[in-house]
């Protein structure tokens, strides 16, 4: 082992792969310590090692890992290969840095700048380097281009600020403590039921989450539609048809919305007002990750945990900036023209850059501010590899929502014309770009659509063609999607930048919601419901919010993480003893869910033969095979044959060619549709 | 309204289901069914003067058919009209 080298600790492989290049100017060589890859080079008189972590490679847990011990509130960081069925890596990047910290005389941390960056280098400075975590410096940057990086190491902090470590960690052992409290008594007490353990958990934000998702999913199963009428006016303009709305758009009387149509047809209207004025829209601002995953939901149905992977791709290979930040800023240290210079030799986008470069180049700037990074933007790097079409989309969005930013504003024409019958009026409007500024160059993403009216002027007559009455509903609530929940929870200030997407994902991964539309399943309306009754606090977006507030404070250094955690415990333990006095009423009102819910996911279909069950799987008794049977049985006795290899779903749709159910098979390589009757005339046809 | 209290609930006593879907009852319906029935009724006077009067049946019909009507409140109203 050669002694006395830099030993700088990354967050990810492809990390540590750039940072070896940029530092050494490519000419590091590889090497495998412990299987994992480590990067040497000499810099400057310098000798350099440079590993990496994968994510977190330390984990908090209790000390008795038993699932069925609760209340827990004596927590600790262990490695992630003692405590994760899937840490075996992190075992071996662990071992890999105890080798090489022994032979370090100096140690730079050069994770991601934010809290868990922080905090995965400070565990492994503390526990696999043996107490390095104060004496560390640290490499501070926002992109992994070979100019910010150089710049970075030859700019190294001390390792002064603990504060971001300290706060990460506190989050880490408060959210432990907080899921594993909960999901356990959750959990727990439908065993008494006699149900299979189920995992049925509850975060700290899972919680209020789900509770947003639930509020929403009562408004609209009891929701109950009032009738309106819409009222439309066809006017003759010189052969041309125009088609005006009723200056009311709801008519809510059926009498009202008559006497309106009575009173019109078969006379003549007057344009009593033509207004045009020119408006000026600014450009957007740019994007923070929670912006990005909204526009990337919008423009192409990305949830944001995928678009957040995408985004980290386009980091590791040092496209984009970093993109866990929350800053709708551009700051001049930047440098706007030379990244711009650069981004304008990407082919398709010069000509747009070659615009901006015109004047001297100024972003628009947004509200919110991070100190961490700046906004996320392109660093002017061409791809190395081809991108995938995910990833150039999402390039793409990045990069014209960074041009778009220099302006100049939009202008748009507004056209607004009443048409007066006698006392009803009908209103006309419509809206053209006239100059697009930065609509050209955020292209389709713009969003402003042209309407042309033909031109009225006032004072002019058009006869009335006809008035057409229709009855409509008030439309019910829409459920949340993953673009518009994640708003929410920003806007409720919960979860942070970085966990926000995760746990969408794990709202649907426990089966608390599902499909696209977020349908709140008869679990999720439980879970919520127990609760509600009986730890009201925990699904108080009120505490969540504090608790926020308290990391905050200790990451500011204001407060310390100790008293946090404490405070938190107090409030947690009213809240289980509450629910562990009435755990037999919780379980059976979670039993009841979950017995739903796996009844629910057996259905197959409905029953072709009697036409009022429902095919189910069944395993037979004798035989222990899967087969569909019908929830009429014995009534009704028809079956069929199910594969017994592979996950079996049902199918939305029935076989077009007998009726019987549809199910995907999911098994090899892909998942493939199968029409359950045996006898189906389709059978082999294509 | 006339006909508004003439469907069955089960009588109070001890601890009662839903008769809809069979969860725990708050006052004869679970607490989704209750907060539905009180939606349907309220709508009720909005419905008869939109359209100049309406039979109570003649609504709970309506509201049953109607899609956009929620799935609790459609099951309360089949479950009111009997």
């Amino acid at each position: 082992m050669v002694s006395g080298y830099t030993l700088v600790i990354c967050e990810k492989p492809d990390a540590a792969r750039r940072i070896a290049d940029a530092l050494s100017g490519g000419t590091s060589r590889s090497e495998q310590v412990s299987g994992t890859a480590v990067f040497r080079f000499s810099r400057a008189g310098e000798d350099f090692a440079v590993c990496s972590a994968q994510g977190h490679v330390y984990g908090v847990s209790d000390p008795s890992d038993e699932r069925a011990v609760y209340p827990v509130f004596d927590v600790e960081w262990y490695p992630s290969n003692l405590i994760e069925k899937d840490g075996a890596g992190a075992g071996r990047r662990i071992s890999a840095v105890e080798k090489l910290a022994a032979g370090a005389s100096k140690f730079v941390n050069a994770c991601d700048f934010d809290v868990e960056g922080e905090t995965i280098g400070f565990n492994l400075l503390r526990y696999a380097c043996r107490g390095k975590e104060r004496e560390a410096l640290r490499a501070k940057f926002s992109t992994l281009t070979t100019e910010d990086l150089v710049k970075a190491f030859d700019d190294l902090k001390p390792q002064a600020e603990e504060g971001l470590a300290r706060a990460g960690r506190a989050r880490h052992a408060i959210d432990f403590v907080w899921g594993v409290n909960l999901s356990r008594a959750l959990s727990q007490a439908p065993l008494g039921s006699g149900h299979r353990y189920r995992t049925v958990s509850v975060g700290r934000v899972q919680g209020p989450t789900l509770g947003f998702l639930v509020r929403r999913e009562r408004e609209i199963r009891a929701f109950v539609p009032t009738p309106h009428w819409k009222v439309t006016g066809v006017f003759d303009h010189g052969g041309e048809r125009l088609t005006a709305g009723y200056a009311k758009e709801k008519v809510g009387s059926k009498d009202v919305a008559e006497k309106v149509r009575r009173d019109c047809v078969g006379k003549e209207a007057v344009a009593t007002s033509v207004r045009k004025s020119i408006v000026q829209v600014g450009p957007p601002v740019p994007f923070n990750i929670g912006d990005l995953q909204k526009e990337a939901f919008r423009a192409f149905g990305y949830t944001p945990s995928r678009t957040l992977q995408i985004a980290e791709r386009l980091y590791l290979g040092a496209l984009i900036s970093y993109p866990r930040t929350g800053s709708q800023r551009l700051p001049p240290s930047i440098n706007y023209r030379g990244t711009l210079e650069r981004v304008g030799k990407i082919p398709g986008y010069s000509a747009l850059v070659g615009e901006i470069l015109k004047t001297e180049p100024r972003p628009v700037q947004g509200a919110k501010v991070d100190p961490a990074h700046p906004a996320i933007h392109p660093t002017g790097e061409r791809p190395r590899r081809r991108l995938d079409s995910s990833e150039a989309a999402v390039f793409d969005l990045v990069v014209r929502r960074f041009l778009a930013a220099f302006g100049p504003p939009a202008r748009r024409e507004l056209v607004d014309i009443t048409l007066s019958v006698g006392e009803h009026d009908f209103r006309l409007a419509g809206g053209r770009t006239v100059f697009p500024g930065w609509m050209e160059r955020y292209g389709r993403h713009a969003g402003y659509r042209d309407i042309e009216l033909s031109p009225v002027s006032e004072g002019e007559r058009l006869g009335v063609v006809g008035v057409p009455v229709e009855e409509k509903f008030e439309q019910r609530p829409s459920r949340y999607n993953q673009s518009t929940l994640l708003e929410k929870m920003e806007k409720e200030g919960i979860g942070t930048k970085a966990t926000r997407a995760e746990i969408i994902a794990t709202l649907v991964g426990r089966g608390y919601v599902v499909g696209e539309g977020m349908e709140v399943t008869d679990l999720g309306l439980s879970v919520v419901e127990t609760l509600d009754k009986y730890a009201p606090s925990i699904m108080s977006t009120r505490l969540t919010m504090d608790i926020e507030e308290g990391l905050e404070a200790v990451e500011e250094g204001a407060e310390g993480e100790a008293s946090l955690l404490r405070e938190t415990v107090r409030s947690l333990a009213g809240q289980l003893a509450e629910l562990s006095a009435n755990e037999e009423e919780v379980g059976k009102e979670i039993d009841s869910a979950l017995t739903s819910v796996v009844t629910k996911a057996l259905v197959l279909g409905r029953c072709p033969a009697c036409k009022t069950g429902e095919l189910r799987m069944v395993r037979s008794k004798a035989t222990k095979k899967r087969f569909a049977g019908c929830s009429n049985y014995p009534t009704c006795r028809n079956s069929a044959p199910l594969p017994q290899r592979g996950g079996i779903r049902a199918t939305a749709k029935p076989c077009q060619h007998c009726g019987w159910p549809v199910v995907l098979v999911a098994g090899g390589r892909l998942p493939w549709r199968l029409c359950i009757n045996t006898g189906c005339p389709g059978k082999g046809k294509p | 309204m006339e006909a508004l209290h003439q469907h069955r609930l089960p009588r109070e006593g001890k601890a009662m289901n839903c008769p809809i879907c069979g969860r725990v009852a708050v006052q004869q319906l679970c607490l989704y069914h209750g907060e539905a029935k009180e939606r349907v009724e309220a709508a009720y006077p909005l419905w008869v003067k939109a359209y100049g009067g309406i039979e109570w049946k003649d609504y709970l019909d309506s509201v049953k058919r109607n899609p956009q009507t929620g799935q609790w409140a459609k099951e309360i109203a089949e479950f009111l009209r009997g």
